[in-house]
């Protein structure tokens, strides 16, 4: 420690290094921190809204406290949380989740902070009627998901609660379950990014490397044992690596305070989200500097085994082939992962392993790579740059790669994400039974009539021209395709609510896809448990008691076959009934209105809503690659410039001596660039194709289909190769500086 | 004898000490001088300053007749390339190139094509007594034999002086004086100038002229051309 202090003491260009090497525990430091805490930040958001997450079904409740639904709506695009409760019990009697002080009464509702904004600034018909409740309170930030989030709370007597309402024993009750997307992307953070983050570090302590291996070769040399020198190099790279650990562990709350502008599943964060437990900051804390001192007493193999070799200039043993087998063997194992992660539904852990010991692959095999290209290079030069870069890379080709580690595996994550979202994206998609302007929500047949009759009263009372209409669903067996939809609707209202509908007639009827008749066609009725039956006996006299004169009209243009309402026997079985009306741009807010404050809760089925949940998965998916994509990106760029401006220190007085006796700067700086270039566009268009066929095969874990290759997937090579060629050119003005002083030894 | 390379009033200061305090030089076609003189009295300096890797802060130099010292640092360093050789204490050859392609390495730069530059380098190593050691990086060879491959790589390109500084700063005094004479043979070959640096007055004597400096002045008046 005491040797460590004293050359940090007198030696400029070590403090250098261990500034510069702090930065970069720093910085990875707190992108771990960062990426570790994006679970616990779920965990916090699913803890806060058990009260509102409306797919959580408990197994069984021995004393219900509370009847519960929920439902989603949206205005302007932003999705709004619709919870509706009524007690079963004393209404003081309920236990309540923190941010929720009381329990709304019947016609009563607590809204969020933004919500309340939002209805103040709109007319009632587009946003407060919705509710048919008078505003009772604001709801706190320990009940929200995020700051803006838009969600209400309805108060109601147990009587008028939604048809799918469930009880629980508590509002809050339930386990809070982890985004698994978003950890997904958080391991996959951590491997992508750290990488990237340690190789920085790496350059960083590199500066000195030369210079430090003469000087503990020299004292093996003296005497000093291996396990002496082993300690001045932890102590040497520790003293940096803590700092650098402490300044990391500080700065992660700015990290995390930034992060929380970064929206995820349509908001932003609360500060608290992103705080971690103790120990997992201890942990990280501690984990990142014993990677940096481990790899730095890694690194003294030569010095402790060949001291006198550390001198350099000898021949060295050129790498063996057999590292190239280590990217099947890696691809192998990763793809075995996946095959293993797809049968066994989210075996996660060995697709995290696999795929970061693939991200490794590229160090043990772009040295042979770049030794190989220095073999090129000297057997066919015919310009003096091309002579040096070539030998370089052949002579040291480790150190050659180096420069281009970080950017090597940022274009690995640009690729793999730029084949996932391209593919993710044309998974998107909508389908429903009506068009694309239609709102329309699904209620039962005892409320049907009631429904409709309180949406065209909300939508008079809004000025609005449209009408809703009755739609229900029946499931036909028979025919020539042995199965059919029918739709009981008339055939004036299908012409404005379905996407394909037929010619009318003049009078109800029953319209048909060419080749079925009305004898060839059977109603399937469904039990009070759910179970379909068909009793055949039964079916001509109970389930199909369609008009045998009924008038049909066949047509090429439906694939469902379409049934007047008047046509319709009482007692027929209807599977579903929809209350559906027809919306435009301007229409589209008081129409969705008057259909939720018709319903009292029900789900308001839009293609907005339908599509919206897609479109901002996607969206986060795009803005976390972008963000990951450039911050690998930098920090790749920044080491390879440190490695470079490392590469001429090192090489000081050789490039010192050849410019004093009249090399251009120009020859040299061009040598050096094809040094640093080279090696980083082979192995960025490499990392390429690897990370496409990462990103294809994670994407075989989510679906079958075929994935989309987007011409975009070249961007990462293209940003890698330029990120390399502007790290190489810091070698001009650290070969200028050398020029100022040609023959100095500092 | 025509002056080949000269000085007049040359001054060189770091700071408020003077390096060069108003020294005139003059050197001879082929002539071999050395120049002695104790730990900082400014003998690298003017060699240095004569070799235009360093600019007199005042005084001239020419070379066969031209100034040369209010060259721009582009031309100062073309002649560095085309007219100069340099020799080094640690020869400062580069540790990646083998033997030959160290010493071809300023041809190449000259813009001589590769079969010509490695052709030549082979022919200068030979002469120098490297024959068969062609292929050899430098940490293989022993210090002498690295110190002759400087020499062959000073010499190749047919320069009109060639400047060594300390050139047997690292050997032992036999090497040494092997180095030196070699360095004078070559030198002899191609008619070239060699200006010696030392600080041993041994070697010194092995060359036909010396002149002493200290303190940035000469102290022995330069031998009448």
């Amino acid at each position: 420690m005491q040797l460590a202090l004293r050359v940090l003491r007198v030696d400029r260009r070590t403090q250098v290094s261990t500034v510069l090497t702090a930065l970069g525990v720093a910085v990875a430091t707190g992108l771990v921190l960062l990426l570790v805490s994006l679970p616990f930040a779920t965990q916090s958001r699913a803890e806060r809204t058990l009260w509102q997450n409306p797919s959580f079904w408990p197994s069984e409740v021995a004393h219900p406290t509370v009847s519960w639904a929920g439902s989603e709506d949206e205005i302007d695009g932003q999705r709004i949380t619709r919870i509706d409760v009524a007690p079963l019990v004393d209404r003081a009697d309920v236990p309540l989740p923190p941010g929720i002080d009381r329990l709304p009464a019947p016609g009563e509702m607590l809204r969020s902070p933004e919500l309340a904004h939002l209805a103040s600034g709109r007319p009632a018909a587009e946003l407060a009627d919705r509710f048919n409740a008078s505003p009772a309170g604001l709801l706190g930030d320990e009940a929200l998901m995020y700051p803006e989030q838009l969600v209400v709370l309805v108060g109601h007597t147990p009587d008028t609660m939604p048809a799918n309402a469930t009880e629980l024993a508590a509002l809050g009750d339930g386990e809070a379950h982890l985004d698994g997307l978003l950890a997904l992307l958080a391991g996959v953070g951590v491997v992508v990014l750290l990488v990237p983050s340690l190789v920085l570090v790496a350059s960083a302590s590199r500066l000195t490397a030369a210079r430090r291996e003469r000087r503990l070769a020299a004292l093996r040399l003296a005497g000093a044992t291996p396990a002496q020198v082993t300690k001045m190099v932890a102590a040497e790279t520790g003293l940096a690596a803590v700092a650098g650990a402490v300044i990391g562990v500080a700065v992660s709350p700015v990290l995390h305070s930034l992060a929380t502008w970064v929206a995820w599943d349509g908001g932003t964060w609360f500060d608290h989200d992103f705080m971690l437990p103790w120990p997992v900051v201890v942990a990280v804390a501690v984990a990142v500097p014993v990677l940096v001192v481990g790899a730095a007493v890694a690194g003294l193999r030569r010095v402790v085994n060949t001291p006198l070799m550390a001198t350099g200039g000898h021949t060295r043993k050129p790498l063996s082939k057999g590292r190239l087998l280590i990217v099947p063997v890696a691809a192998l194992a990763f793809f075995w992962s996946l095959s293993m992660a797809s049968e066994s539904q989210g075996a996660m852990l060995p697709v995290l392993v696999s795929l970061g010991f693939l991200m490794w692959s590229p160090t043990v095999v772009g040295p042979w790579v770049t030794s190989a290209l220095g073999g090129f290079f000297t057997k066919t030069w015919r310009r003096p740059s091309a002579l040096l870069a070539g030998r370089r890379l052949r002579d040291d080709p480790k150190a050659a790669y180096r420069a281009s580690a970080g950017v090597v595996l940022a274009v690995f994550a640009g690729s793999m994400a730029l084949t996932l979202m391209p593919s993710l994206e044309s998974e998107a998609g909508y389908f429903s039974q009506y068009k694309d302007n239609v709102l329309y929500l699904n209620t039962d047949t005892e409320h049907v009539g009631e429904v409709v009759s309180a949406t065209d009263a909300g939508l008079r009372r809004y000025g609005l021209a449209q009408r809703a209409a009755q739609v229900g669903q029946v499931s036909l067996r028979g025919g020539p395709d042995g199965f059919y939809q029918g739709y009981v609707v008339s055939c004036s209202d299908a012409k404005v609510l379905l996407p394909t509908s037929p010619e009318c007639a003049s009078e109800p009827a029953i319209y048909a896809p060419s080749g079925v008749t009305l004898a060839g066609l059977r109603m399937e009725s469904v039990s009070e448990d759910g179970a379909e039956t068909t009793d055949t006996t039964e079916t001509t006299e109970t389930l199909m008691a369609l008009p045998s004169d009924a008038k049909l009209v066949t047509s090429d243009s439906i694939g469902s076959v379409l049934i007047d309402p008047a046509l319709l026997p009482s007692g027929a079985p209807l599977t579903s009934v929809d209350v559906a009306v027809p919306a435009d741009d301007t229409s589209r807010e008081s129409a969705r209105t008057a259909l939720l404050a018709a319903s009292g809760g029900a789900q308001v089925i839009s293609k907005e809503m339908k599509l919206g949940q897609q479109d901002t998965q996607l969206a986060d998916l795009r803005r976390v690659t972008v963000i990951g994509l450039v911050t690998a990106s930098v920090l790749g760029g920044l080491s390879a410039a440190i490695a470079t401006a490392g590469s001429v220190l090192d090489r000081r007085r050789t490039f010192g001596a050849l410019m004093a006796a009249g090399t251009p700067v120009r020859t040299l700086a061009r040598a050096l660039r094809a040094e640093a270039a080279l090696p980083a566009l082979v192995s960025t268009i490499g990392a390429g194709a690897l990370g496409t066929a990462v990103g294809v095969g994670l994407f075989g874990l989510v679906s079958e289909s075929v994935p989309v290759f987007s011409p975009w997937l070249a961007a990462p090579i293209v940003l890698g190769a330029l990120v390399a060629l502007l790290a190489a050119s810091v070698c001009t003005p650290a070969l200028n500086r050398v020029r100022a002083e040609p023959l100095a030894d500092e | 004898m025509t002056s080949l390379l000269s000085g007049r009033g040359l001054v060189k200061r770091y700071g408020t000490a003077y390096a060069l305090a108003g020294v005139d030089i003059d050197i001879a076609a082929g002539e071999v001088i050395a120049i002695v003189g104790p730990s900082g009295s400014g003998k690298t300096s003017l060699l240095h300053v004569l070799a235009g890797i360093l600019k007199a802060d005042d005084g001239t130099i020419t070379l066969g007749g031209q100034r040369i010292d209010q060259l721009s640092e582009t031309k100062r360093s073309e002649l560095r390339r085309s007219e100069f050789g340099f020799v080094f204490q640690s020869g400062m050859l580069v540790t990646e190139l083998t033997a030959e392609e160290n010493v071809a390495l300023p041809l190449l730069l000259g813009g001589r094509d590769r079969n010509m530059a490695i052709s030549t380098a082979r022919t200068w190593l030979v002469r120098l007594g490297l024959g068969g050691k062609e292929a050899r990086r430098p940490g293989e060879l022993s210090g002498g034999e690295a110190q002759r491959v400087a020499i062959a790589r000073a010499i190749a390109h047919r320069p009109k002086v060639i400047f060594a500084d300390e050139p047997t700063g690292a050997l032992d005094t036999k090497t040494g004086h092997a180095t030196v004479n070699a360095l004078i043979e070559a030198a002899k070959e191609t008619g070239a100038a060699v200006i010696i640096v030392t600080h041993d007055r041994e070697l010194a004597a092995m060359v036909p002229r010396t002149v002493a400096i200290r303190d940035g002045r000469i102290e022995q008046p330069v031998t009448a051309l």
